[in-house]
């Protein structure tokens, strides 16, 4: 009997190791290409990460351990540097604070100008965005794939697609929730396409990134749209981001290419605030547009004047008892307009205001025109082309 | 006359009991198992990856991020081909995938063909200076980082950035160190490798 006994027929059967092995290979290498294909990344859509929510979850666990004693650290030495730079510190943060005392009161004085001007044009505003605050602990940061794992969840109300910012610049977007810990998109990866707005030239952009620190700037239309040192914005369209969000600065590259110094490099990214913002869906829709108040009901009465009757200052519609600088010009147009009309009918001289007058046909606040005849009812703007009343005397004043 | 049962649990080591047949301790063989050479590296790969991918930036800087379980898929066939290995590889790549983000089969492919080209080409390299083995390991990880490249082209139609892929291949490469510690360690330790 040449090989073993009757009873082992196949202990000299050898299957060569080597090519066995091989076979295991080909089989891990079939499941693994079968599961790339069916995982594409090219469209990030709200389920290509829900099936990692689970490992997110337990992968996040070990990384907030680690940046426990990290964040500790960090928090002493930034105690240890308040310490012994506070003077310095103190007198450079006086200096910024009076100028940002006269940045703060130039804001207040636009905004008030700029809410005014949203009401009187019924702008389509949209409307605050709730933030939720989280913390980084993990990332991703290689060239293949830019990616942030942070420590809130759908048990905050954070969703599929929601933007992500520090308090410099956009981050990116929401891709994977589970329920105490998200997965952060950054704008930097390789399937991270967002629509920017140079903000100088307001021309549009896409903003591609490639893995590195510094996304590509495509798609840019027009001469000198773009400059180096330029801002730019999220534009807002296709509505995954709201608009002007600060994102970066223009530069150009070594191989020509513009492209986008994020602000949000500035510093290392720690906290972050999640926007609660999905899409157009959130702002109001018809119905509500349909809704809104006239602007009547939200401005004060117009200014009265006095030597022109109540219906023909009625038709002088958008003037603003606010003194902003296009409402008050607006009114003196239309009003010297209707004024001389009015004058017209009544006496010869002509009513433009003069400063020696006693009884000036300027016009006046609000209080003393409330105080000397009914408030006339206010419409929203008309466009001039459909009253054609202006006299040849006011043409003279255009 | 020493006898495996008068070693003690001191020398036995975590994993694998120390076999002595008469000889000198020196000399005496060691039955190296699984957990030894594949699965006490492979967590020790998860370990590093997850201490690396820390949110924490000393100085300004971002962590290293080595593709540590190349060295794994490099290391391993040279030590013996094996059953187990590729699938402890693949889970490895699997978990790569999940954790980093990228489409789930992305790393897994391009460890599992670096550890199939090594498994054929393994009685080649086993034996040679160290510097020939550095350089072997040096083209593998060459082509195994331009495949990522491929399958990342593929994948999202995008180039990644070239010089992001040089770094992370620098930064893989200072692990080589670990490969010749496996290999030292484990290509003749067990006579049933050889």
């Amino acid at each position: 009997m040449p090989y073993g006994d009757n009873n082992k027929h196949f202990e000299h059967l050898k299957l060569p190791m080597t090519w066995a092995v091989m076979g295991v290979v080909a089989v891990v290498c079939i499941v693994a290409a079968l599961m790339f294909l069916g995982d594409r990344r090219d469209d990030v859509e709200p389920g290509a990460y829900t099936n990692r929510a689970g490992f997110d979850t337990v992968a996040s666990l070990p990384d907030k351990a680690l940046s426990y004693p990290v964040h500790k650290i960090g928090d002493g030495t930034n105690w240890l540097d308040d310490y012994f730079f506070a003077v310095r510190e103190n007198r450079s943060l006086k200096k910024k604070v009076a100028q940002l005392q006269q940045d703060h009161d130039r804001m207040v004085e636009l905004a008030d100008i700029n809410a005014r001007y949203e009401k009187l044009l019924n702008l389509r505003t949209e409307p605050p965005v709730e933030t939720v605050a989280a913390r980084s602990v993990a990332v991703s940061r290689g060239p293949f794939a830019n990616n942030r794992l942070i420590d809130a969840g759908s048990n905050k109300k954070i969703g599929f697609g929601n933007p992500v910012i520090t308090e410099h610049g956009l981050v990116g977007r929401i891709v994977g929730v589970s329920a105490d810990v998200s997965r952060v998109l950054m704008v930097t990866d390789v399937t991270s396409h967002v629509p920017v707005m140079i903000l100088r030239s307001d021309a549009r952009a896409m903003m591609n990134g490639d893995g590195g620190g510094y996304p590509k700037l495509d798609f840019v239309r027009g001469k000198d749209s773009v400059k180096v040192g330029d801002q730019i914005l999220s534009s807002g369209d296709g509505g995954i981001f709201p608009r002007g969000l600060p994102v970066g600065e223009a530069v150009k590259g070594v191989d020509g290419v513009w492209r986008v110094r994020l602000y949000s490099n500035r510093a290392p990214i720690d906290f972050v605030k999640v926007l609660l913002f999905k899409d157009f869906s959130q702002l109001p829709n018809g119905d509500t547009l349909l809704r809104t108040p006239a602007v009547s009901d939200v401005l004060p009465p117009p200014a009265q004047p006095v030597g022109a009757s109540a219906p023909a200052s009625s038709a002088s519609g958008s003037s603003s008892a606010s003194g902003s600088s296009a409402s008050s010009s607006a009114a003196v147009t239309t009003t010297g307009a209707a004024s001389s009309s009015a004058a017209s009918a009544t006496k010869p001289k002509p009513v433009a205001p003069k400063p020696a007058a006693p009884k000036p046909a300027a016009p006046k606040p609000a209080g003393a025109s409330n105080s000397a005849a009914p408030t006339p009812e206010l419409r929203p703007f008309v466009p001039p082309a459909t009253t054609q009343t202006t006299s040849p005397a006011a043409e003279g004043q255009q | 006359m020493k006898v495996p049962g008068m070693l003690g649990p001191k020398r036995r080591g975590i994993s694998g009991a120390a076999i002595n047949r008469g000889l000198r301790s020196g000399m005496a063989s060691k039955i190296v198992g699984p957990w030894d050479w594949i699965l006490a590296p492979a967590l020790m790969s998860i370990g590093l990856t997850l201490a690396l991918a820390a949110a924490f930036q000393p100085f300004g800087f971002y962590l290293p991020e080595p593709v540590s379980p190349l060295i794994l898929a490099f290391a391993w066939p040279l030590i013996r081909p094996s059953y187990f290995a590729p699938l402890v590889l693949g889970v490895l790549g699997l978990f790569l995938d999940m954790f980093w983000g990228a489409s789930l089969g992305f790393w897994t492919i391009s460890l599992m063909l670096v550890y199939g080209a090594l498994v054929t080409a393994r009685t080649y390299i086993v034996g040679q200076e160290w510097i020939v083995v550095f350089g072997i390991f040096l083209l593998t990880e060459g082509l195994f980082f331009s495949l990522c490249v491929l399958l990342t082209l593929v994948d999202t139609g995008v180039w990644p950035r070239l010089w992001g892929v040089v770094e992370q291949a620098f930064a893989t490469t200072l692990l080589f160190p670990f490969v010749l510690y496996l290999l030292e360690k484990y290509v003749h330790a067990d006579v049933r490798f050889q």
